[in-house]
């Protein structure tokens, strides 16, 4: 079966893959969670990971009583650890190798 | 059907406020939900304090819930008081969200805050057939496989519906994937239609894959460059010596120089991880002097020799 990685969504095909009306995605969009290509909400692409984050975002708005800001503020933080995460990971296994005969 | 004390799961005395209640309820949700925590039964935690909130901050329910509350301990098998029906005998109504049947017994179904529910119009979406979930799975992939377009099998739970729209379990999905060569650490590849069944029409869901390069014995990743520690004796490492160095599909015959350090790095062009043009990375070899063991008696002499003859400080800018 053949993967789908370049995929592009316009706006009707991202309104119905996350199940969120298009108020609410532009909303989104504004603050900077998910960015598509393009200038107005019709020529809006998003790539093929938008709606996992727009969900995302929606479920942290929704179950942490968030504002937007504090939405897009966790999110950025979540992958800046995640990030770190991995890079420790890596370090210390290099480290390890290092210091063990 | 256990009895639940929603207080205990908050953290708060029977007679705390309504503030107290949702200060409670908002610190757990913060450190247990699930696209936030770390911790391994998050999701269940975060279920379970969402629906203590759901019946501890609304008057009514809460009030219900303490008449009944007397009749429970939390964790015991739960009979209600005598005579006591509860609400969730019909069985007509959506299910509540994902809280539990002891939540549904006293308050009867009902779409709550919490779980996976849609925080959208529902009722919109029941008549035009609800999109089935999306998947999120992590696959991993050994450093070899990602030189080349690999098949991969996976398998997966979907959960199954009736034609009422109920789910009646979970059914293994399986699939075959092709995994693009020149895949990286956390990259996700999303196939669609291929997540969970939409219920009365409804799109199917998507399944991303988020790829996962798994830890080599040997070798480590920085970007598309390889690393690779290699081992020398000190000598090795003082007159120089070939080695044949693993690379991910040989090895290749690495020169070292004489007077090599321990922690300096060789790079072997060509042979690292590939990218999305084809290119691919470098393999560094690291050096790393080891010590032999343990020396007899004739080694030690030489050691002293060479000791008296090198006159080396290693921790000359010590002294300073």
């Amino acid at each position: 079966m053949e993967t789908s990685r370049y995929v592009q969504l316009d706006m009707q095909a991202f309104c119905q893959a996350t199940d969120m009306p298009a108020a609410f995605v532009i909303e989104i969009v504004e603050h900077g969670i998910v960015e598509p290509t393009g200038r107005t909400p019709e020529e809006w692409l998003f790539d093929d990971f938008s709606p996992v984050i727009a969900r995302r975002a929606a479920k942290l708005h929704h179950d942490l009583d968030l504002e937007w800001e504090g939405v897009a503020l966790a999110l950025e933080l979540l992958e800046e650890v995640r990030d770190l995460r991995a890079e420790n990971a890596m370090l210390r296994q290099r480290l390890g190798r290092f210091i063990q005969s | 059907m256990d009895f639940k004390d929603y207080y205990k799961i908050l953290g708060v005395e029977p007679t705390a406020d309504e503030k107290a209640i949702k200060t409670a309820y908002r610190k757990l949700a913060r450190k247990y939900h699930p696209d936030v925590s770390k911790e391994k039964d998050a999701e269940e935690k975060f279920k379970e304090a969402s629906e203590a909130y759901e019946a501890l901050s609304n008057a009514d329910k809460r009030a219900e819930y303490d008449e009944i509350r007397k009749y429970g301990q939390h964790g015991r098998p739960f009979q209600g008081p005598p005579g006591w029906q509860g609400r969730g005998g019909g069985g007509f109504e959506e299910s509540a969200g994902d809280f539990s049947d002891f939540f549904s017994s006293i308050f009867g179904g009902s779409a709550g805050r919490g779980g996976n529910g849609n925080p959208f119009g529902r009722g919109q979406q029941r008549s035009a057939g609800r999109r089935g979930q999306d998947v999120e799975m992590e696959l991993a992939i050994f450093l070899e496989e990602t030189l080349a377009n690999e098949s991969k099998q996976i398998s997966f739970q979907v959960p199954q519906y009736n034609g009422a729209g109920q789910q009646t379990g979970n059914t293994t999905k399986t699939l075959n994937v092709k995994i693009p060569a020149g895949v990286t650490d956390g990259e996700r590849i999303r196939l669609k239609g291929q997540g969970a069944p939409g219920v009365g029409g409804g799109a199917n869901g998507d399944l991303y894959l988020i790829i996962r390069l798994a830890p080599h014995p040997m070798f480590d990743v920085e970007d598309h460059d390889l690393i690779i520690t290699v081992p020398l004796a000190p000598w090795e490492a003082a007159l120089g010596t070939k080695v044949a160095v693993p690379t991910l599909t040989g090895r290749i015959n690495l020169t070292i120089r004489p007077d090599s350090q321990s922690g300096q790095r060789l790079r072997v062009k060509g042979n690292g991880l590939m990218d999305k043009q084809g290119q691919r990375g470098d393999l560094y070899a690291q050096l790393k002097v080891v010590m032999p063991p343990h020396a007899d008696e004739a080694t030690q002499a030489l050691w002293k020799t060479l000791s008296e003859k090198a006159a080396f400080d290693p921790r000359a800018n010590w002294s300073r």
